[in-house]
Formats: structure tokens, C-alpha cells, sequence
């Protein structure tokens, strides 16, 4: 059986990180979503050298581990002088990570919309912009919105590599009831729950919207 | 109204169009024909700079199309285009695939564009599809829709490519019925089809391309009954016996 005494033996323990969590997790939404759309639209202007810095973003930053990016903040910086908590360096990480996985959301629901669309807007004399915001954008927005709630269900779950650099999360927080109560097993149950919790809501949020999405045609 | 001089084209090494010099005048209707591949599409698609030419001078409405001077959303706004697979905009009901450019790069009014656009509608003879959908029209009517769209910019030059080949057979005449009689209005028009019904009737000159060139021109009863170039004559064979 699982023992609740733990919970609620440590439930402020477990409570602060769960804040911190979902501080770093909205955050981290936020920071990834915005610098997720400045590389997509990086990639896709019609200017090269532009498109070669999104690409370089896109594939470097996917490309290599998370715990690794947080690293870089949480153990790199401090070399050149510059030195940041645990929490603020892995939610930078966390959001730069997971912005490269939504560029490239972005970009393939912006690609995926035919090209005569845009021909046909822009040969009626709208400009560029225009026919972004009025024809491709709200055309493109349907396709990308399942795959950026997957990223940002994922963000949520990614969070925990803050445990790793004393980030305060659930994770470190969890990791110090465990060494306190000398109890693994059902420590990290009610970790997972409280993961679940965040994470199940996004989950039905996401598939609503995808089904709303497709009623409209 | 409309001049190739000396244009050249290449994608890569693909020389797709090869020295094409041709003149288009004011009220004149141009049938452009040739094989697939040949480059039709291409040189139309010129006019508007949807494609940028390697070389050579064109010049619209007594505009330089490739000069980086050249305001090219006020070239493309008296320039209407009618895509074969009609791109109208899904999202949008067939008054707003009308109303939009009129008023979003003319600044129109809602109002007035919307009066041009129920003109238009009228005119293609689907006033009742106002607030449809694209997806709920037939091919024949969104094609419809699509000319409408094009017209209610009142542009001087309508380039057509290929606008009935995506087209049911029975939906094809409803088409071209509306785009003869823009012909026959005094519209400028460049039309890339293999519809020989509609060029002998409306067509004062039919081009013919092939690997890039353009062959042979003439007018469309002497074209059609006899073509100089071998190539021509092959061509129409094949498509007369199909
Ligand atoms: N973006 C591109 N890059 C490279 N080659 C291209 C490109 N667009 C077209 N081509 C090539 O240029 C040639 C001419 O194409 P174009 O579309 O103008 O032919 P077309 O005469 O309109 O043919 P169709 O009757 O099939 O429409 C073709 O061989 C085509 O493969
Ligand atoms: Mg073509």
C-alpha cells in the first residue's frame, strides 16, 4: 500500500515545489512560445541570412539534451562571472530548449498551407504582412495548435530537470523528502501525481481544442 | 500594355524561357498553348512577378516589373489572376475572398467593396453564394468566384492560367462562358488554355511555346488550320485526337 502519511507528513515540502513548478512551467510557456515564433518567422522571411540563423537555432538547440542546455546556465556561466539560481537557469533552459521544438511547429503549420494561397494573395497587391496575418496565419494556427499543447505538455514534464541543479522544483523537492524519509518508491508516486495534475488538464485542453479546431472545417 | 524584350529565364542551368519577345496590347485577348513543361505558366506568371526573370526588360502598364523601384503591390493591384486550382481563401466566405484585397490594399470601404463584389457576383451568375463557403461550391463556381475576386479590383490585364483544366467537363462551360464575355467587354487578357472553342471565338492571337520559345503566333482560324511549325502541328494533332 501507498503511504499517505508521507504526503502529509511533508505536504508543505511538496507544495512549495509544486509552486515552483508551475512557476517555471508558465514562464517557461511564455519565454519558449515567444522566441518559438521569432525563430519560426526566421525560417520562413524571405531573407537568407535570417533563415540560416533559424536553422542554426532549430537544429543546434533540438539537437542536444536538455540537462545539458540547464548545465550550461547553472555551471557554465559562472565561469565568465556570471552566476544565476537554479530555478532561473533552468527555466532559461527550459525555454530555449522547447522554443526550438515550437519554431518548428510553427513553421510546418505555416508551410503546410498551400502555396497558392499566398500567390493568390499577394498577386491581388497585398504585402507580405498581409497576407501573413489575414490568409496564411489563421489558416495555419489550426494545424499548429495540437503540436505546441504536446510541447507544452512536454515543457511541464522537461520542468523537473530543475531538481538536478537545485532548481526548488517537485523534483528537488521530492529528492529531499526521499532522503529524509529514507522512502523512494511512494515519495516519487505522489511526485508523479502532482505532475499529473498539471499535465492532465493541458492534455484535455489540447485535445478540445484540436476537436474545435476541426469542426470548424 | 504588356512587352517581353529579350527575356531570359533560367532555374539553375534550366533555361526555361529562351529570348521571348512579345507584345501585348490594350484590349487584346492572348491564348498561350504548348506541351507541358514548355513554360507557359512561367512567362504568365512573369507579368505579375509571382516569378522574376534572369534577364532581358519587361514592362506592365509602362512599369518596369523587375525594377527595384517598382511598387510591386500597386503593379500586382491592376493585374487580376485566375489560378487553376482557383486558391480561393477556405476560411473565408466568398464575399470575403472578394471584399478583401478592395479593401485591404485599396482602401475601399466596407460598404463599396461590398456593393462591387455583389456586382461581380451577379455578373459571374452566382449573386445567391454570398455567404458560402469555398468548400461548399462546385469547382465551376469557386472558378466563378475566383474571376469575380480578380475583377472586383477593376484591373486592366486578367491573367488566366489554365482556369478550366481542374474543372468537371460539364463545369467548363459556365467558365468560359463568363470569361468570353469579359473578352468581348474590352479586357485585356492573357490566357494559358487548350480550350480551342474559347480561342477561336474570343482569342485575337494564339501563342505557341515549346522548350521555353515562343514558336509561332497567328491568328486563331489560321493557327488552328494551318500551323507552320512541325511542332505546332504535332502538338495540335495530339491534342485534337485525345
Ligand atoms: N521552381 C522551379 N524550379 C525549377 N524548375 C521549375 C520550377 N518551376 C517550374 N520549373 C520547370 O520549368 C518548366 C516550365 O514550367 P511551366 O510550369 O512554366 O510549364 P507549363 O508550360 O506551364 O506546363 P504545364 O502545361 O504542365 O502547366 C518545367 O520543366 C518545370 O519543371
Ligand atoms: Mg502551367
Amino acid at each position: 500500500m501507498i503511504d499517505f502519511s508521507i504526503l502529509i507528513n511533508n505536504l508543505d515540502t511538496y507544495l512549495e515545489g509544486f509552486k515552483n513548478t508551475i512557476f517555471a512551467s508558465i514562464i517557461g510557456l511564455v519565454g519558449s512560445f515567444i522566441i518559438g515564433v521569432i525563430v519560426a518567422v526566421m525560417r520562413i522571411a524571405p531573407i537568407k541570412p535570417l533563415n540560416w540563423i533559424g536553422t542554426v537555432y532549430v537544429e543546434f538547440i533540438r539537437n542536444i539534451p536538455l540537462l545539458i542546455i540547464a548545465f550550461f546556465f547553472y555551471v557554465g556561466l559562472p565561469a565568465v562571472g556570471v552566476t544565476l539560481s537554479g530555478f532561473v537557469a533552468g527555466t532559461i533552459a527550459l525555454s530555449i530548449y522547447t522554443a526550438s521544438f515550437i519554431a518548428e511547429a510553427i513553421r510546418a503549420g505555416i508551410q503546410s498551407v498551400p502555396k497558392g494561397q499566398m500567390e493568390a494573395a499577394r498577386s491581388s497587391g497585398l504585402t507580405y504582412v498581409q497576407a501573413m496575418r489575414t490568409i496564411i496565419l489563421p489558416q495555419a494556427i489550426k494545424i499548429v495548435i495540437p503540436p505546441i499543447g504536446n510541447q507544452f505538455i512536454n515543457l511541464v514534464k522537461n520542468s523537473s530537470i530543475l531538481g538536478i541543479i537545485a532548481g526548488l522544483d517537485l523534483m528537488y523537492f521530492g529528492d529531499i523528502v526521499s532522503s529524509h524519509t529514507f522512502v523512494t518508491f511512494d515519495v516519487y508516486i505522489f511526485v508523479a501525481l502532482f505532475y499529473l495534475v498539471l499535465t492532465i488538464p493541458l492534455s484535455l485542453g489540447v485535445g478540445y481544442l484540436e476537436k474545435r479546431l476541426a469542426r470548424n472545417h | 500594355m504588356i512587352r517581353f524584350d529579350s527575356v531570359n529565364k533560367y532555374y539553375g542551368d534550366f533555361h526555361v524561357l529562351q529570348n521571348i519577345n512579345l507584345e501585348i496590347n490594350k484590349g487584346e485577348v492572348v491564348v498561350v498553348i504548348g506541351p507541358s513543361g514548355s513554360g507557359k505558366s512561367t512567362m504568365l506568371r512573369c507579368i505579375n512577378r509571382l516569378e522574376t526573370i534572369s534577364d532581358g526588360e519587361l514592362i506592365v502598364n509602362g512599369v518596369k516589373v523587375n525594377d527595384k523601384k517598382t511598387n510591386i503591390n500597386e503593379l500586382r493591384r491592376n493585374i487580376g489572376m485566375v489560378f487553376q486550382h482557383f486558391n480561393l481563401y477556405p476560411h473565408k466566405t466568398v464575399l470575403q475572398n472578394i471584399t478583401l484585397a478592395p479593401t485591404m490594399a485599396l482602401n475601399q470601404s466596407k460598404e463599396e467593396a461590398e456593393k462591387t463584389a455583389r456586382y461581380y457576383l451577379e455578373k459571374v451568375g452566382i449573386p445567391d453564394k454570398v455567404n458560402s463557403y469555398p468548400s461548399q461550391l462546385s469547382g465551376g463556381q469557386q472558378q466563378r468566384v475566383a474571376i469575380a475576386r480578380g475583377l472586383a479590383m477593376k484591373p486592366e490585364i486578367m491573367l488566366f492560367d489554365e482556369p478550366t483544366s481542374a474543372l468537371d467537363p460539364e463545369m467548363i462551360g459556365e467558365v468560359l462562358d463568363v470569361m468570353k464575355a469579359l473578352a468581348k467587354e474590352g479586357m485585356t487578357m492573357v490566357v494559358v488554355t487548350h480550350e480551342m472553342g474559347f480561342a477561336k471565338e474570343v482569342a485575337d492571337r494564339i501563342i505557341f511555346m515549346d522548350h521555353g520559345q515562343i514558336l509561332e503566333q497567328g491568328k486563331p482560324a489560321d493557327f488552328y488550320a494551318n500551323p507552320k511549325e512541325e511542332r505546332a502541328r504535332l502538338f495540335l494533332s495530339r491534342v485534337l485526337n485525345h
